[in-house]
C-alpha cells in the first residue's frame, strides 16, 4: 500500500503559516479523528515580517470557512474595511490625477460589458463612477455595510486592512483552540531526507525530531525547506518591476475619532509609490521604491514629506523586497506558501490572497497518498506559476499606462524590454476589444478578473476603439444598467454609515451571524 | 423631542395623560417590540417575528401590526383598539429610569384632552397609573428574559431570515424585509438533550407560538384588504370631485 498522507507539518508561524494551517485543518476536520493531523512549528526567535496589511474579499470566505467570527476579527486584530484602492498621481502626476480600483464589479457584469458603452459616451463620468458606486462610497468615507448586515455579508464588496502582528496570533488562537492544530514552538536545526529526496523529518532544538508526510514551507524569505533544503531556484523579476525596497512607518491619528479611509491610498512618487492604509488605531504608511532610481535618504525624505512635519520623530523600518518567485512551488513532499514562495511589491495586495488560494488548493487537492502526490504537485505548480505571472502582468500594467516622464523611474518603466510579451499582446488586443468574459481571465479562481483590468485601463485613460454600430444592440440594457448604478449609488450613499462609526459599533455590539 | 423626567407624586399631582389607543398618540406603528411573556396574548392576532435593532444590530422580538410605515391595522379610528394592545404601546408615554417610573412630558398624550389623572388629590396612584406600573412589571424583566430566549435560539442556530411577500386586492404587493423566524428544519433536527432543555425552560412553547403566529400574516393581509374595500366604498358614497 502506498503511504497515506496523514500528517501535515507547517514550518513557520506568520500569516501564511496560520492561514494555511487553518484552511487545511478546517477542510479536513472530519478526518482528524482518523489520524489526520496538522502541526505548525514556529520559531520562538524569528519575528514575523508582517507586511501584508491589505487583503482581497476572498479572505472573508476563507475566514468564514475556518469558522472565525468576523466580530472577533474586528475586536482582536485591529481590522478595518477595505473597499479597493485609490491610485493618485499614477497617470500624469498632476494634483487632480487619481482613479479607483474598487472591489465591486461593474453593474450587470455577468450580463453585459459596459466598457464599450462608457467609451462611446461616458456622460462626463469616470469609468468607475459610471459603472459602480464604490468610488463615491469611498470618497464619502462610508463603510461597506451596516450593523444589521450579517457577518461576512456585504452591501458593497469589501476586504480588510489588517495589523499582521495581531492577525497571526488571532489565527493561532483559533487554529489551536477550535481546529485542533498542534502548535510546536521550536527552531528547526536540520532536515532529514529520504533516499528519494523527500523530507522525512525536521530536527528541532526544543522539540526533537518531527516527522511528517507533507511539509509546507512558510518560513518567509528564508525559504528553509523548498529553497535551502530542496534547492529550488528563485526567479528574479526585478527586470519587470523595479521597486526593491520598502520603508514602513506607523502613523498615529490626531484624535481617536479622526476619519478613517475605507480604501487603500496609493500615491505615486518620483521613484516608486506610497501606500496609506487606515486601521482603527493607526495608519500604516510605507514608501516602496527602486533603489536604482533613488537613495535611501531621498526615499526617507519623500516618506516624511508625505506623513507631514508633525510625524518627523517617527523612525521607519526598512524592508528589502526581492521581486520574484520560486521556479517550482511544490517539489517532492514539500510545498511553499507565502514569502517562501515569492514576493512582489504590495501594489495590489496580492500576498495574502495568494496564500489563501495556495492553501485552498492544497486543502482541496490533498493527495491521498505519496503515489499520487506528484500529479497534484504538477497541477499546483502549473496553476501557481500562472497566477504569479498574471499578478506580475497586472502590477506592470499600472506602470506601463503612465504618461509621466518627469523621472527616470517612470520613463524606464516604459522600456519595451521590461514589459512581458503576454502583457504587450494584451495591450495591443485591448486597443480593439475590451477585456471581459471569454478573455483569457477565465480560470476558476483568477486573482485579478477582467473587471480589475477594466478599472485600471480606463482609470488611467486607456482607450479601446469602439465602432459606431458596436453598441447598438445592447444599448437598451446598457442604459438600464447605468441608471440602476446611479440609483444604487444614491441609495448606498444615504444608507451606509461612516467607516469608523461602524467599526466602533461592531466592536461594541458585534455583528449577527445571520 | 422628548423630555423624560422621573415621575413624582408631588410635582406631577395634577398631570393628566390620555392612555387610550390613538394614531396621533403613538399607536400608529407597523412593528412593535414585544416580550416573551406577551406571546400567549399576541399569538391570537399578530405575527410574532424577530428583527434587528437598527442601532446595534441586536435581535429583538416584535409583533407585526401592519404592512406600511405607520400602519397599525388594529387601530380603529375613534373606536379604540381591536383586542390585545402590546405593552410597548400601552406604556406610552412612560419609561423606566433605573427602577423608577419616568414620563416624557413632551409626549402628545400628556395633558391631552380627555386625559386621566395619575394621582388622586391625596397623592395616591390612580387605577390608570396602576395599570402602567403593572405593564412595566411585565416589561422590565420581560426584556431581559426575551434577550436570553433569543441568545439561546441563536446558539442553536434556530433563527432564520424569512422573506414575506404579500399581494393585496388592489394589485399592489409588499416585500417585507429584515424579518426572521424560527428555522423549522433545524428545530426538527435538534438533539434530544437540547429539546428537553428548551422544554424545561418553557422555550419550546414560545417557539411553537412563534411558528403558529406566522398564520396571522394572511389574516393581517385580509384585514388590510377589508380597509381597501371600505375606502373605495367611502369614495363611491361621497366622491370628492363632486364638491367643486
Amino acid at each position: 500500500m502506498a503511504q497515506a498522507i496523514q500528517s501535515i507539518i507547517i514550518v513557520g508561524g506568520g500569516t501564511a503559516g496560520w492561514l494555511t494551517a487553518g484552511i487545511i485543518a478546517a477542510r479536513h476536520q472530519g478526518r482528524m479523528k482518523a489520524g489526520f493531523s496538522v502541526t505548525l512549528i514556529e520559531s520562538p526567535k524569528i519575528k514575523i515580517i508582517g507586511v501584508g496589511e491589505g487583503t482581497w474579499p476572498t479572505l472573508r470566505s476563507s475566514l468564514e470557512k475556518m469558522g472565525v467570527s468576523e466580530t472577533e476579527l474586528f475586536r482582536y486584530s485591529d481590522a478595518a474595511f477595505k473597499q479597493g484602492a485609490k491610485f493618485a498621481g499614477w497617470t500624469t502626476g498632476a494634483a487632480d490625477d487619481g482613479y479607483y480600483h474598487p472591489l465591486m464589479v461593474p453593474q450587470g457584469f455577468t450580463q453585459l460589458n459596459l466598457a464599450p458603452h462608457w467609451l462611446r459616451d461616458g456622460h462626463g463620468q469616470t469609468f468607475c463612477e459610471a459603472v459602480c458606486p464604490q468610488a463615491q462610497i469611498c470618497d464619502d468615507g462610508l463603510a461597506p455595510k451596516t450593523i444589521t448586515t450579517p457577518e461576512y455579508q456585504a452591501v458593497a464588496n469589501y476586504a480588510y486592512h489588517l495589523d499582521a502582528a495581531k492577525f497571526a496570533p488571532f489565527l493561532q488562537k483559533h487554529c489551536t483552540e477550535k481546529l485542533g492544530v498542534r502548535h510546536v514552538l521550536a527552531d528547526v536545526q536540520s532536515v532529514n531526507r529520504t533516499e528519494y529526496g523527500d523530507i522525512k523529518s525536521v530536527v528541532t532544538e526544543q522539540a526533537g525530531e518531527i516527522a511528517g508526510d507533507l511539509f509546507v514551507d512558510c518560513t518567509g524569505f528564508a525559504s528553509l525547506l523548498l529553497g535551502k533544503t530542496l534547492g529550488v531556484a528563485f526567479k528574479d523579476c526585478s527586470d519587470i518591476l523595479y521597486c526593491d525596497t520598502a520603508m514602513a512607518v506607523q502613523v498615529p491619528y490626531e484624535t481617536p475619532d479622526a476619519p478613517m479611509a475605507s480604501h487603500t491610498i496609493s500615491t505615486a512618487q518620483s521613484a516608486g509609490w506610497i501606500w496609506d492604509i487606515g486601521l482603527p488605531t493607526r495608519r500604516g504608511v510605507g514608501h516602496v521604491y527602486s533603489s536604482r532610481h533613488t537613495t535611501d535618504e531621498e526615499a526617507h525624505e519623500t516618506l516624511m514629506r508625505y506623513i507631514g512635519p508633525e510625524h518627523r520623530n517617527l523612525s521607519p523600518r526598512k524592508i528589502p523586497i526581492r521581486t520574484g518567485y520560486r521556479e517550482t512551488f511544490w517539489k517532492n513532499n514539500c510545498v511553499a506558501v507565502g514569502l517562501a514562495a515569492g514576493f512582489l511589491e504590495p501594489l495590489e495586495s496580492s500576498a495574502i490572497v495568494l496564500v489563501e488560494l495556495s492553501a485552498k488548493l492544497i486543502a482541496e487537492q490533498m493527495p491521498a497518498n505519496r503515489e499520487v502526490m506528484d500529479i497534484v504537485a504538477a497541477r499546483f505548480n502549473d496553476v501557481t506559476s500562472y497566477r504569479w505571472g498574471r499578478i506580475i502582468d497586472f502590477l506592470k500594467l499600472h506602470y506601463v499606462l503612465t504618461k509621466r516622464t518627469d523621472s527616470a523611474f517612470w520613463r524606464d518603466n516604459l522600456d519595451p524590454q521590461s514589459i512581458p510579451d503576454r502583457l504587450k499582446n494584451l495591450l495591443h488586443l485591448w486597443k480593439y476589444q475590451s477585456p471581459w468574459f471569454f478573455d483569457e481571465f477565465d480560470r476558476l479562481e483568477e486573482v485579478f478578473p477582467a473587471a480589475s483590468y477594466q478599472y485600471v485601463l480606463y482609470g488611467m485613460g486607456f482607450r479601446t476603439e469602439v465602432g459606431p454600430m458596436d453598441t447598438v444592440d445592447t444599448q437598451p440594457l446598457a442604459s438600464r444598467l447605468l441608471h440602476e448604478n446611479m440609483a444604487i449609488t444614491k441609495r448606498m450613499r444615504s444608507q451606509l454609515p461612516k467607516n469608523r462609526d461602524l467599526i466602533r459599533k461592531i466592536v461594541d455590539h458585534g455583528l449577527q451571524p445571520i | 423631542m422628548t423630555n423624560v423626567v422621573v415621575l413624582n407624586s408631588q410635582i406631577h399631582r395634577s398631570l393628566r395623560v390620555k392612555g387610550d389607543a390613538s394614531a396621533a398618540h403613538g399607536d400608529s406603528q407597523r412593528f412593535v417590540q414585544v416580550v416573551i411573556t406577551e406571546f400567549p396574548h399576541l399569538v391570537l392576532q399578530y405575527p410574532i417575528l424577530f428583527s434587528k435593532d437598527a442601532d446595534t444590530g441586536a435581535f429583538y422580538c416584535g409583533a407585526m401590526l401592519g404592512f406600511d410605515e405607520g400602519e397599525n391595522l388594529f387601530l380603529n379610528d375613534g373606536a379604540g383598539y381591536d383586542g390585545y394592545r402590546p405593552l410597548n404601546l400601552q406604556r406610552l408615554p412612560f419609561y423606566t429610569f433605573g427602577s423608577e417610573l419616568a414620563i416624557d412630558l413632551d409626549h402628545p398624550r400628556v395633558n391631552a384632552e380627555g386625559g386621566t389623572p395619575l394621582f388622586t388629590e391625596k397623592g395616591e396612584t390612580t387605577a390608570y397609573l396602576e395599570s402602567i406600573m403593572s405593564a412595566f412589571r411585565d416589561l422590565r424583566p420581560g426584556i431581559e428574559m426575551t434577550k436570553q430566549f433569543i441568545a439561546t435560539l441563536m446558539k442553536l442556530r434556530l433563527v432564520e431570515q424569512i422573506d414575506i411577500t404579500v399581494e393585496f386586492d388592489d394589485g399592489s404587493t409588499r416585500d417585507l424585509m429584515g424579518l426572521y423566524t424560527i428555522n423549522q428544519n433545524v428545530l426538527r433536527e435538534l438533539p434530544e438533550a437540547a429539546v428537553v432543555d428548551l422544554f424545561r425552560r418553557d422555550y419550546l412553547k414560545l417557539i411553537y407560538l412563534m411558528i403558529t403566529s406566522l398564520k396571522q400574516v394572511a389574516v393581517l393581509a385580509k384585514k388590510k384588504n377589508g380597509r381597501f374595500l371600505k375606502s373605495t366604498e367611502g369614495l363611491a358614497g361621497r366622491p370628492d370631485w363632486l364638491r367643486s
